[in-house]
């Protein structure tokens, strides 16, 4: 018999605040539907304990400013952890496949963290794909997030990263916070097309959100060879969510984890608590232990016409035909793509807007023949009431570094700590498992 | 005095406790009658002994599990109202089952009603099949129990030669598949139970007894025999539960430690934490169906003193009894008879099996110390496997709160608490193997019925409430009501579960004093459009886990 493995952590003494949709309430009535069904006692879903993830679970992708103690607190730390519970299950073979149903989300942060963007301080997925790759040496890891706000923060993570590829489909940010997620955001010189991103437009439903996954995202999926999938399973594309405008229902997110099936799961947003939570959780559960959820029914539906428009299928089918003919056409080499400039550039402003920060950023990836090369980054966080503004600077070697990026690596770090008078400087060498933290005095 | 009677499967056992002594031990055989072998068990302990000195006599029978066990039961069928969730034709139940349009939902809310053309249809099914005992499951009935209560109504009206039981009136716990096969077994015993509680009490005027009776409960606690009539399942897989706690009775308060009893056909191992039985994590399941019972999270293993040693392909094997140890007589070599060899066993003359056990040490080419040994091995690899699952799902029980999970980095335990002829021996084999303390308590041999004497009730309320529905449930009790007055935090909420708490206390003859502790209480805000709209409380209370007192006699340590 197949095992699917289960964390439920709903979190029941964690909140934002008392009237935030990130608050204890948001899971109770999927506690309440999965333990009524009496699910837990067929032996198909064995379900675990949460645990903590290591403080350098989180250093492995994140740059905490100042510090983690200043952007988690307890809930992140088991919600992160939980996922790694499961991946080691998974890895140590006692189950097929794991569902991390637990709060707080982490799919908005990004590798730099001065506070919370979208609910998220710590990236759970991206502390995973971290952790299994260090821990088991996995290379070829998969991400598809089907959360209707885009994943910028697993994006980001992994933008410069040809060994994983990183899929969302969303609500297109023309229309939904945070504003991103486009087609032409594709993936660094060093990983391009390896960050698919596939914009939907608001109304879309079942039809247009499996056809999508049939026709763009499986066959990537099955060209890229991953070694592992893992989903972003937010449910906030279900027709009841408040914060969005699509028309999905528990059928359709069943069915689509029931195709794509992902090794593991990891609950992100989704804030319909009564109307969409239950009912998408049981459909996501069921499908993941392959048993039947047709009988998963919104009492909602009958009442709810949710057939998307004729226009929607037509923007869906553009989209479709866009991702098909460039990913049938060879994409330009890395050479090419970093040009006559050894150290690739950008800037950009990112807004968090729980707490109404501002950073300022400047990355460079610094090209090499060998391996991913390095990564540099200088980011400046405006001060807002009762929070100072940071300026820190970071360097991050990949896990795979060839030892001469290794050995530079250090000599930006020390360069690092020499100029950033006053402020905090940042090294996490993912291939000797180090991280270190300065501040400059 | 306390009078503790443990019905097994082949002796049962009774003791009269004083404070904390044993004043008297008594085995005699059971018979095939249940009722008469308590009353002989009963003739025979009261020998010398004034009824009015009697305080409470408490039963840890084997009624209910060999009702169920074994399938005497009345015919019985199900009416099952799923609504939406998973599909209900692959849940687990114990018999013939009709599914029925409706549907409630977490909030108790109603989603679907029901077709009661469906319900007659449903009847005349049952009725073609003799079946006339039908229990009715609606999901989340516990939260609103109005579906299953008209479908009651209907049968009751139109139907009175079926007899009817709804599910929320026998568990009120968040699992209907457990709810369901609650209603069923409770239905299809009650008449069994009714005349078995007639017995008893026919034999207690015999004698002349006129103290309360209570029954032990899987969970370690006791239920009166009247209120027993109700809550039958709650009295199933007590055998375990009276050695447990009666090992615990014979040791300390806070002992930790794995509790091994080994008969002569099977072994059951639980664990004490911290002078507390550890309790299965989701509750019993009788022949794999679940119930809504909580019970002690016991592993049987069948392997024994009568486990006989086999070769098999020149290969060393535990066999299935065949018979008795060969030194009392039986067909084959066993477990008690290497243990008699060995010399941790003086119930026959190693001479006796001497010759045999050189025999099949020769046969394995080893000499007879290394094949004690090998068998010695043999029997615990089985043991610790078992362990092993225990100790981690003890540990990987699930946590949905911060603190819980903070708060559970438990040690596992070092110390093993040895019942039963075999496991003596066998106590000292894992001492030296394994370095842990090893308990043979004084009165091992009657542990169940001191486990049994020693037993309290106990109550676990968990008690939910949504102040904007205006309604509440409790788990055990199955009580479902509405709010009279609002509950604004969480003190009233704890105040009011308090209050419910004392009252099924009282129903089950349990002290206004009872010790009681909160196992969770938490609020949660229902906000709708950025508005509080009211609030859910829950809240867990129980009564503080244990037995009544510790026997004075110091347990002989190895
Ligand atoms: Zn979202
Ligand atoms: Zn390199």
């Amino acid at each position: 018999m197949s095992k699917t493995g289960l964390v439920f952590f709903p979190a029941f003494d964690w909140a934002i605040s008392p009237t935030h949709p990130e608050r204890e309430e948001r899971l109770l009535y999927t506690r309440d539907q999965i333990f009524e069904e009496g699910i837990l006692d067929q032996g198909r879903i064995i379900e675990y304990k949460p645990r903590l993830a290591a403080e350098k679970d989180i250093q492995r992708v994140h740059f905490c400013v100042p510090d983690l103690a200043a952007q988690t607190t307890t809930a992140h730390f088991i919600s992160a952890g939980s996922a790694l519970k499961l991946g080691d299950a998974l890895m140590a073979g006692e189950i097929n496949n794991g569902f991390s149903l637990v709060r707080p989300p982490g799919h908005h942060a990004m590798r730099v963290v001065h506070g919370n963007r979208g609910f998220c301080n710590i990236n759970n997925e991206a502390i995973l794909v971290e952790y299994l790759r260090k821990k088991y040496g996995l290379r070829k890891i998969a991400i598809v997030d089907t959360d209707v706000h885009h994943g910028d923060g697993t994006q980001d993570i992994f933008y410069h990263d040809p060994d994983v590829l990183f899929i969302s489909l969303h609500q297109d940010g023309r229309t939904l916070y945070p504003g991103t997620g486009f087609v032409d955001e594709a993936g660094g010189p060093g990983a391009y097309l390896k960050n698919i991103n596939i914009p939907l437009p608001p109304g879309t439903s079942d039809e247009g959100f499996l056809k999508v996954w049939r026709e763009i995202i499986s066959p990537l999926l099955q060209s890229f060879h991953p070694e592992l999938i893992l989903n972003s399973a937010g449910q906030d594309n279900h027709f009841t969510d408040p914060l969005a405008n699509m028309q999905v229902s528990a059928q359709g997110y069943a069915r689509l984890t029931e195709e794509l099936k992902p090794h593991l799961a990891v609950l992100e947003g989704g804030y319909a608590i009564e109307t969409a939570l239950p009912y998408v959780n049981m459909g996501i559960l069921l499908a993941l232990a392959g048993q039947d959820y047709s009988w998963v029914i919104e009492p909602q539906l009958q009442k709810q016409q949710i057939k998307q428009s004729a226009e929607v299928s037509r923007y869906v089918d553009k989209l479709i035909t866009y991702w098909q003919k460039i990913l049938s056409q060879l994409p330009p080499s890395k050479e090419e793509l970093y040009g006559q400039t050894s150290i690739y550039t950008n800037q950009r402003s990112i807004y968090y807007d729980t707490e109404n920060i501002r950073e300022q950023q400047q990355e460079y990836l610094h090209y090499c023949p060998d391996c991913l090369g390095l990564y540099q980054v200088i980011s400046q966080s405006d001060r807002t009431s009762g929070r100072p503004g940071y300026l820190i600077e970071g360097i991050s070697i990949p896990i795979y570094a060839c030892s001469a990026c290794h050995e530079k690596g250090y000599q930006l770090w020390e360069e690092a700590k020499k100029k950033r008078k006053g402020h905090f400087c940042y090294l996490q060498d993912k291939k000797e498992d180090r991280y270190l933290v300065h501040k400059v005095i | 005095m306390e009078i503790g009677i443990d019905i097994g499967g082949t002796f049962t056992d009774g003791v009269v406790i004083s404070g904390q002594e044993v004043l008297k031990s008594i085995k005699v055989p059971t018979g095939a009658d249940l009722s008469l072998s308590i009353e002989r068990a009963l003739k025979q302990i009261m020998k010398g002994v004034k009824p009015e000195q009697i305080q409470q006599i408490t039963l840890s029978t084997t009624l209910m599990t060999n009702l169920v066990v074994q399938n005497n039961l009345a015919k019985g069928g199900l009416l099952l109202i799923p609504g939406p969730g998973a599909n209900p034709y692959q849940g687990k139940f114990p018999c013939v089952y009709k599914v029925l349009r409706g549907g409630v939902d977490y909030r108790g809310r109603i989603i679907e009603h029901l077709e009661m053309t469906e319900v007659e249809e449903a009847c005349t099914y049952f009725l073609g099949k003799q079946v006339s005992q039908v229990a009715v499951a609606c999901k989340f009935s516990q939260r609103n129990p109005v579906l299953e209560e008209q479908i009651i109504q209907y049968i009751q009206e139109k139907h009175p030669e079926i007899r009817v039981l709804a599910s929320h009136k026998v568990s009120g716990l968040l699992n209907w598949v457990r709810r369901a096969n609650g209603a069923y077994f409770t239905l299809t015993t009650r008449e069994a139970c009714a005349v078995f509680q007639e017995n008893i009490k026919v034999t207690l005027k015999k004698l002349g007894l006129q103290c309360s009776v209570f029954i032990l409960k899987a969970d370690g606690g006791t239920l009166p025999l009247e209120v027993s009539l109700h809550y039958p399942l709650e009295t199933i897989f007590s055998g375990p539960v009276a050695s447990t706690l009666g090992a615990l009775a014979c040791t300390e308060e806070h002992i930790t430690a794995v509790v091994i009893d080994m008969g002569g056909t099977t072994t059951d191992i639980a664990l004490l934490l911290d002078g507390k039985p550890l309790l299965a994590e989701r509750g019993a399941f009788i022949n794999d169906y679940p119930v809504p019972v909580r019970s002690l999270a016991v592993t049987s293993l069948a392997l024994g003193g009568d486990t006989p040693l086999l070769l098999e392909n020149s290969q060393l094997v535990l066999g299935k009894r065949q018979g008795p140890a060969l030194c009392l007589g039986g067909p084959l070599l066993t477990v008690t008879d290497l243990l008699v060899y060995l010399g941790y066993s003086d119930i026959a003359s190693p001479q006796l099996i001497a010759a045999q056990v050189e025999k099949m040490a020769c046969a394995l080419q080893l000499t007879p110390q290394q094949f004690s040994d090998q068998v010695l091995a043999l029997l615990w690899a089985k043991v610790e496997g078992e362990l092993e699952k225990m100790f981690k799902s003890w540990e990987e029980e699930p946590a949905y709160r911060i603190w819980q999970v903070l708060s559970t980095q438990e040690n596992r335990p070092q110390t093993m608490i040895c019942l039963g002829g075999p496991a003596t021996g066998l106590g000292e084999f894992w001492r030296k193997k394994k370095g842990w303390k090893v308990i043979i308590p004084a009165y091992a041999s009657v542990a169940n019925a001191i486990g049994a004497a020693l037993a309290i009730p106990t109550l676990k309320l968990e008690l939910f409430a949504d102040t904007e529905r205006n309604t509440y449930t409790t788990s055990e009790g199955g009580r479902q009501g509405v709010l009279s007055a609002s509950l604004k935090n969480t003190e009233e909420a704890k105040e009011f579960a308090l209050k419910l708490f004392r009252q099924i206390a009282r129903e089950r003859n349990l002290t206004e004093d009872t010790a009681w502790e909160t196992l969770y209480e938490e609020g949660f805000h229902l906000v709708r459009g950025w508005q509080t709209t009211g609030k859910i409380f829950q809240i867990g209370l129980q009564t503080v886990p244990g037995i009544r007192a510790f026997l004075k006699e110091e347990a002989p340590y190895v």
